[in-house]
């Protein structure tokens, strides 16, 4: 007798099956024997940094070496490009972005456009994680409630978040120069046109302004997960006692969002101190200097510039270095934090 | 305190309707349970009475006004929820007060209701705490708490206590009745456990898939339940529920013959059987008992599954030829094991007959003036 099998549905999905199993079960294969030679050598405690040993040699060569080349970097000088070219010079390239006169005043500062690209950075990130967070939580509140199409607006504010933020200044530059949407709109209503980038209060406020604009949507989609896992019967306890609406946000929706609220704060504030492709490509961080942020003086400083000072770019990337790992303490701390409650 | 009143009151969400027209009507000072198994809509109907949920048709009545279109705080109720709702940042103390502050209420007032309060359900040294540094029957008097300090017309329970564990659960039970007899107010009191419903209730509302099954005192429904449904859902191991078909009658007696050619005779109060009617013979796992060896009427010999002792009471787990587990309810301890033959004879004026609707025929003389 031929044992016959019938190529039923479900004969053919649990076929489909083992077809897709197959190559999970070679790769296992392979990797059978160095994982068992691999025990016999570190033996059973030392299995798990075996584990992490890829991903530590991608950390160590991408993150930690660059890292210890640049801190070299910072403490030599001269036009050289390769560092056994380059004199040690200590700390001289440090000394040389803090000399100033007066610590008050900026343009005392020998090297005032290293103090200038703070004062704007400090500007602009104030600006725009202030309101970004604002904006987020009233976009989180509204898309929260019950209205008409919530998946599609919900979708609708985090696609600039998936933009790359070249095409994010791109579109926004096509919008906003001297021949461009805005004017074209505010010439036919029987304004004058307005040169956005050539005021420097008006760079700022677009610079801000297409910033919030392209990150805002992450930000609100934490802000949103934060109030879903909120109970409705929080609320409808509140409705039950009468409780007023602005008591309800300020009483219950607020400081059982705080947790959220904190973890933003932090991540816009990295992001916001690092930004620098989408203001370039917006502003060329002009007009003059009015919107050149501290990343941009170090990509000037070591890459762009006549003379690349490699050690003083190298320097000042460890300035701010500094303050993102301060900063990155913080939503450290905050994000343990939140997990205890 | 006050009286409610629903009059056919329908919920639908969307297209599907889940409240069929509910009427009832609830007295001052009343502790109400609605009872029924999970999804059959008891959560919709104490949310349409205390506002959080609209009513799709019918009337809410408060005092005799129709409360339609009152907000949920404005009717003056207060909800006791399931998880307790309870404010997680605010410390206990707060959570009580914070209803009461919403009506500008002066704090030295407050403060009394809220120490009284605490004392009455023993969480005074807890004031100052925060909810999850309390123990479940800890949050579950907070949140009790937090509705006695409103003083409001009726008290509303969804579920209270189906997140404690077994024990706690009777004790809790035993408070919430003390509570009652202490406050007075009315209560109505959501829960599919029918023993909860039978120990709390004045009044047990039973709830099928929408529909009131039947209202009633709890040993009403017990005695005399108005269909199957009722019959097999309040009483607890469940009544027996046995089909046969009518074999005749005279008279104050009906003669049952059940699947597996039992022949019962009931003594049977009314009816409107006739010979070949198809019934259901209905008789609590109490009001059977083991009797010696021949043939009576009213018998039926069995093989015992499985024997349950207690110790101060006996389940025995029985089968008869066509008729499906029967459960007997002993006093005391009794020997018998799996695969014993016995004989049962069932009080017949404690059985219950239901027509092949579902629907009562009558009740033995017994339970009929239960
Ligand atoms: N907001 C809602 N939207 C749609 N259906 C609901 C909603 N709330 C309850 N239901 C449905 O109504 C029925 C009754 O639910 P519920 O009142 O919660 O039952 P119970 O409290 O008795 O377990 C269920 O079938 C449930 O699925
Ligand atoms: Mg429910």
């Amino acid at each position: 007798m031929v044992d016959q099998t019938l190529d039923t549905p479900a004969t053919l999905k649990s076929r489909a099956a083992e077809w897709a199993a197959l190559p999970v079960r070679g790769v296992m294969r392979l990797l059978d024997w160095p994982m068992r030679l691999a025990q016999r050598i570190v033996g059973l405690g030392g299995m798990p940094y075996v584990f992490l040993l890829p991903n530590l040699i991608f950390f160590g060569t991408f993150v930690i070496t660059p890292l210890i080349i640049n801190f070299a970097f910072s403490l030599t000088g001269g036009p050289e490009l390769f560092i056994e070219d380059r004199p040690f010079v200590g700390g001289e390239q440090y000394g040389f972005l803090f000399d100033c006169e007066n610590a008050l005043n900026v343009s005392t500062c020998r090297e005032d456009r290293f103090w200038r690209g703070i004062y704007n950075t400090g500007t602009f990130v104030f600006f725009q994680v202030s309101l970004m967070i604002l904006f987020s939580l009233i976009t989180a509140l509204v898309l929260n409630m019950k209205i008409r199409a919530r998946g599609f607006f919900r979708s609708v504010f985090f696609f600039p978040v998936l933009l790359s933020p070249v095409v994010v200044a791109l579109i926004w530059k096509w919008i906003l120069l001297r021949d461009g949407l805005l004017n074209a709109f505010l010439t036919s209503i029987g304004l004058e046109k307005i040169l956005f980038f050539v005021d420097p209060t008006w760079a700022m406020f677009w610079a801000v302004f297409v910033s919030i604009w392209a990150h805002m949507g992450f930000y609100t989609l934490i802000i949103l997960a934060g109030l879903q896992a909120i109970p409705q019967d929080l609320y409808e306890a509140a409705q039950m006692d009468g409780t007023p609406r602005m008591r309800v946000f300020w009483r219950i929706t607020l400081p059982l969002l705080w947790p959220n609220l904190l973890v933003v704060l932090v991540l816009s504030l990295i992001k916001g101190v690092q930004t620098f492709d989408e203001v370039y490509v917006l502003t060329g961080g002009g007009p003059g200097t009015a919107t050149q942020f501290i990343v941009q003086y170090i990509y000037n400083t070591g890459f762009s510039n006549q003379v690349q000072n490699f050690g003083l770019a190298a320097a000042a990337s460890m300035v701010l270095g500094t303050v993102l790992l301060v900063l990155t303490v913080i939503q450290l701390v905050v994000a343990r934090r939140k997990g205890g409650i | 305190m006050a009286d409610l009143e629903l009059k056919s009151v329908r919920k639908a969400f969307g297209e599907v309707e889940v409240i069929h027209g509910v009427s009832l009507r609830i007295a001052d000072g009343e502790f109400v349970v609605l009872v029924g198994p999970s999804g059959c809509g008891k959560s919709t109907l104490l949310r349409m009475i205390a506002g959080l949920e609209k009513v799709t048709e019918g009337d809410v009545l408060i005092d005799g006004d129709v409360v339609n279109d009152v907000t949920a705080a404005e009717r003056g109720l207060a909800m006791v929820f399931q998880s307790y709702a309870l404010y997680p940042h605010m410390s206990v103390y707060k959570n009580m007060a914070f209803g009461l502050e919403n009506t500008r209420m002066d704090r030295v007032e407050i403060d009394r209701r809220v120490n009284r309060a605490a004392e009455m359900l023993r969480i005074t040294p807890y004031l100052q705490r925060k909810p999850r540094a309390l123990s479940g029957g800890q949050r579950q008097r907070v949140a009790i708490g937090r509705a006695i300090v409103r003083d409001p017309k009726i008290f509303l329970f969804d579920e209270p206590l189906s997140n404690l564990d077994a024990e706690l659960r009777v004790t809790m039970r035993k408070e919430l009745a003390g509570l009652h007899a202490e406050l007075g107010g009315t209560m109505i009191y959501v829960t599919h456990d029918q023993i909860e419903a039978m120990t709390l209730a004045d009044t047990i509302v039973v709830l099928r898939d929408g529909y009131v099954e039947q209202i009633g005192r709890p040993l009403e429904l017990y005695n005399r339940p108005r269909n199957r449904f009722v019959a097999g859902f309040i009483g607890s191991p469940k009544m027996n529920l046995l089909d046969g078909h009518v074999a005749g009658s005279d008279g104050d007696t009906l003669t049952v013959m059940l699947a597996g050619e039992h022949t019962i005779p009931v003594p049977f109060a009314g009816g409107r059987a006739a010979p070949g009617d198809p019934v259901t013979l209905g008789i609590r796992p109490e009001h059977m008992s083991v009797v010696d060896g021949e043939d009576a009427p009213a018998t039926i010999p069995v093989k015992v599954d499985l024997n349950e002792q207690l110790g101060g009471e006996t389940y025995l787990y029985c089968t008869a030829a066509g008729l499906p587990q029967l459960t007997i309810h002993q006093p005391g301890q009794r020997r018998a094991q799996r695969g014993d033959a016995l004989r049962l004879a069932l009080e017949t004026d404690q059985a219950h007959l239901f027509d092949g609707s579902g629907d009562a025929l009558g009740h033995g003389r017994a339970a009929e003036h239960g």
